[in-house]
């Protein structure tokens, strides 16, 4: 089982593709994501948005939407890191 | 030869202008190129973003909005006009500039107070001409717009609309629909109108509460509607650049061929009349 991960700043999709797992940093502390999550909306502070299969990004605020293994990070600024 | 020399000149500035407008039409394929992937690229992040948002709205939860507060009358507004910094696009900033006055003068005509924003030389030059006084001028924003200067343009108009100093917010733009169409559009970016809820609600878990995210989350909606304006301001300059251009080369061939043709007549002429010359005058020493 896998997530569907997409990262999207309003300049670019900066990711989009397939994997077991997503850290994000949510505004009160690190939220980790498995497939079967629960669909669920939260904002997103400053921090390290780390994919499971070892890539990572600099994020700062917007929200990550989680719904049926489908996970949308959406944020003001990223860039890879 | 007086004409053929002064034939010979003018064929050699429509060479000349031919010249600059090829160049110029080359340039502006590949930036148009460049500007239509941005607007492409902005898409995603204004579908994720208004279907959230549209999943959080619902009317009871305006009250507790000031982005969403619906002042009964409009008596002070901001209208943000985007036009390019150069010209050689055709009607473009003059269609936008056109744009702009209208929606100026049928708000005063209603009474409201206008704050005039106006990014990009033409549009500056134009009102500066006409004796209007601008609120803001920027010509700083280049061909790749960022979220930032989005954010740079409408933050200010922003917080006046939500401390109630300023009753809408409006943006002139270009509406870039295809390269060979992008008219100018004015759209009302404040007080915010939410997207419409799709079809088939998830019952979502939200931390730290809908009314919070939905906090943070009106701002960029506004500024991403601000963004996407900017890309296809620019996007539908470069595309009517392109379009000008090419029409502009091609008139320049077509005078061309009408002036060597004129030339060619001139000089046969000149030819014609000097072997008669020369047969008259030797038939005169026989």
């Amino acid at each position: 089982m896998t997530l569907r991960v997409s990262v999207i700043s309003p300049e670019a999709v900066l990711f989009q593709g397939e994997t077991q797992s997503v850290v994000a940093p949510a505004f009160d502390g690190e939220v980790g994501i498995l497939s079967g999550h629960a669909a669920m909306v939260t904002t997103l502070g400053t921090g390290t948005l780390r994919l499971g299969d070892g890539q990572s990004f600099r994020v700062e605020g917007g929200f990550v939407q989680v719904a049926d293994n489908e996970v949308r990070v959406v944020t003001e600024k990223a860039e890879k890191a | 030869m007086a004409k053929g020399r002064e034939l010979v000149g003018r064929m050699k500035t429509t060479e000349n202008t031919r010249k600059i407008t090829r160049t110029l039409e080359m340039v502006a394929t590949s930036k148009t190129k460049r500007a239509v992937d941005r607007v492409v690229a902005a898409r995603p992040y204004a579908t994720a973003l208004a279907d959230v948002i549209s999943r959080l709205y619902s009317p009871e939860l305006a009250a507790d909005f000031p982005l969403l507060r619906q002042p009964e009358a409009e008596k002070r507004a901001a209208v943000i006009l985007m036009t390019a910094n150069r010209g050689l696009a055709g009607a473009f900033n003059s269609n936008l500039i056109r744009e702009a006055s209208q929606l100026v003068a049928k708000l005063d005509a209603a009474g409201t107070q206008v704050d005039l924003h106006v990014m990009g030389r033409k549009g500056i030059g134009y009102f500066r001409y006409m004796g209007r006084s601008m609120a803001v001028q920027r010509t700083d924003i280049g061909d790749k717009p960022t979220a930032a200067d989005a954010a740079s343009l409408v933050d200010a108009p922003m917080q006046a609309f939500a401390a109630g100093d300023l009753d809408a917010v409006y943006i002139v733009h270009a509406n870039f629909r295809s390269v060979v169409s992008s008219p100018a559009t004015t759209v009302r970016v404040l007080p915010v109108a939410p997207p419409q809820a799709a079809a088939g609600a998830t019952d979502y878990l939200l931390y730290p509460s809908a009314v919070e995210i939905l906090d943070g989350l009106l701002p960029s909606y506004v500024r991403n509607a601000v963004y996407r304006a900017l890309v296809e301001t620019f996007a539908g300059f470069y595309s009517t650049q392109r379009t000008a251009m090419k029409n502009a080369t091609d008139n320049a061939g077509e005078m061309l061929t009408v002036l060597r043709r004129t030339y060619n007549r001139a000089r046969q002429a000149n030819i014609t009349q000097e072997i008669a010359e020369i047969v008259g005058g030797a038939a005169a020493l026989d």
